[in-house]
């Protein structure tokens, strides 16, 4: 076994909202063409046929206002253009169009396609150029949060491509719960913001498995204290509220929320684990997004494995079913260990939501029958963790 | 490596006034779901179609929310109520069960 693996006692996932993976990391191809971003000739058509290009004007707020439909129709549309033909190709040619449909500004939907440059995202360009970031993570569905955020959890949505409510299925486990039931038994907990944040993992979790939860001050904490479960997932905060230290702005990157303010959550999960070196040593921390939001993404999304369950026309809103059969719009997704080579670029295997429990199982887990199809067929990442020796250095954030 | 300074936020990111997403409305779905199953004495009373912004969205996921797990008060406010809880248990160790508790 690798040392990285051999000393790794940690896996944190950090899930951001809505941000494509061009939109976010997009413009870091100029800074090394292995990362598949933008070249700055990809474009789409308006609803007058001009040809719209992408730009480097992404603002940190009030520029996806109102916020991009990402629901299922809506991603259709932005994937495959309209064409509702069988078989039909992913073209992602329909982003312009579909973002028109929020308020018939010709102009206004151009601003789909807008990037932000690095400077404007220190910390999330920083920790992809320093560590990994993957070429090919894609949502699990292409579809809104809630869905997606099932993946991570259950490996599946349970044949849910919406925001409704959903109720877990035989056999399959939340990635908890296989977890603390195991023998021994591991530690795994649900950070979430505040109780004003709360989580989006509500009616199976928080409702049946309250023990599972703890905050980001627990967190920040645990990492203190070196506590930390052996398997954490954090929320950010997905609302401005009042809160006890005062004014608490959200920090989940949802347009119309502040990108500046996810980015300093994020460099806090990055610093609570670095600044404790036993922590550091035998950690490793995904950074991933749920889905794109509606943000413009180059790369289609591939097929994969089917899911089991079948969403049906009046579910999808599309008229047509849809088997699980085809992965959402790609995402950012960065893995940080101080065992991962400096610039690590991961091309040519494809990730989703589903590699998430499939890592953690297979790590701490080993053979665990029960999982969906997706969950089985996906590829997992700490393979990444394939230094011989630690490194010693990686980036400082200063938050205050 | 040179330290990152991270720039902050301006002071006008703040809005609380700002109207729900569809991802909030949904989470509020979700908790009124979880909510509907509470005793009526432990309902918040908040009507959800009236909830309009992002701050008084919080109000209801807090309520909600602190029905369901209320470790996840402040911390701080945690802490300091576990000690007093643990104090209160010594003390009161061998005294008999039917005993007021502490406030």
């Amino acid at each position: 076994m690798p040392p990285g693996l051999d000393s790794l006692k940690h896996i944190v996932v950090l899930m951001m909202e809505n941000r494509s993976f061009d939109h976010m990391l997009g413009a870091l191809k100029a800074q090394n063409p292995l990362i598949d971003g933008l070249t700055g000739n990809e474009s789409n058509l308006d609803t007058t046929g001009a040809t719209i290009k992408v730009q480097p004007l992404a603002e940190f707020q009030s520029q996806l206002d109102p916020d991009p439909d990402h629901h299922f129709p809506a991603v259709d549309l932005q994937i495959f253009n309209g064409d509702t033909s069988n078989p039909r190709v992913a073209n992602m040619q329909g982003f312009v169009k579909s973002y028109y449909q929020q308020q018939n500004d010709v102009g206004h939907s151009a601003k789909i396609l807008y990037y932000f440059t690095p400077d404007k995202l220190p910390v999330l360009t920083t920790l992809a150029t320093e560590f990994a970031v993957f070429n090919g993570w894609f949502a699990s569905i292409p579809g809104p949060t809630i869905c997606n955020r099932a993946f991570p959890h259950y490996g599946t949505s349970f044949g849910q491509v919406s925001m409704d409510v959903f109720y877990v299925k035989e056999p399959y486990k939340s990635i908890y719960e296989r977890m603390i039931a195991a023998n021994p038994a591991h530690t795994a907990k649900i950070y979430y913001f505040d109780q004003a944040s709360s989580t989006m993992e509500i009616v199976n979790l928080l409702q049946n498995q309250p023990q599972l939860f703890a905050t980001y001050d627990q967190f920040l904490s645990d990492c203190k204290a070196g506590t930390l479960p052996d398997y954490s997932f954090v929320e950010p905060n997905y609302n401005d509220h009042d809160g006890d230290d005062g004014e608490e702005l959200a920090s989940d990157q949802h347009p119309d929320h502040n990108v500046q303010a996810g980015e300093l959550f994020i460099a806090s999960i990055y610093n609570a684990i670095k600044e404790n070196p036993a922590l550091w040593a035998s950690t490793a921390l995904l950074i991933v997004y749920d889905e794109h939001g509606g943000i413009y993404d180059h790369v289609p999304p591939p097929a994969c494995t089917p899911d089991g369950f079948v969403a049906q026309p009046n579910d999808t809103g599309t008229g047509m079913p849809f088997a699980f059969d085809r992965l959402g719009v790609r995402v950012p997704a960065i893995l940080v260990s101080p065992w991962i080579p400096k610039g690590t670029v991961v091309t040519g295997r494809v990730f989703e939501h589903a590699s998430i429990p499939a890592t953690v199982t297979k790590f701490f887990l080993g053979d665990y029958d029960p999982r969906s199809p997706r969950e089985k067929a996906a590829d997992t990442f700490l393979d990444l963790l394939s230094l011989p020796t630690m490194r010693t250095d990686g980036p400082e954030f200063q938050t205050s | 490596m040179a330290v990152i300074k991270v720039p902050q936020p301006p002071k006008s990111a703040f809005n609380k006034n700002r109207p729900v997403s569809a991802l909030l409305k949904n989470q509020i779905l979700h908790l009124h779901e979880v909510e509907r199953k509470f005793p009526p004495a432990q309902h918040s009373n908040i009507y959800i179609n009236a909830i309009k912004t992002e701050g008084e969205a919080a109000a209801y996921i807090q309520k909600v929310t602190a029905r369901l797990h209320p470790e996840g008060a402040k911390r701080v406010r945690f802490d300091i109520a576990a000690a007093v809880e643990t104090k209160a248990k010594s003390r009161t160790k061998s005294k008999p069960k039917s005993q007021p508790k502490r406030k």
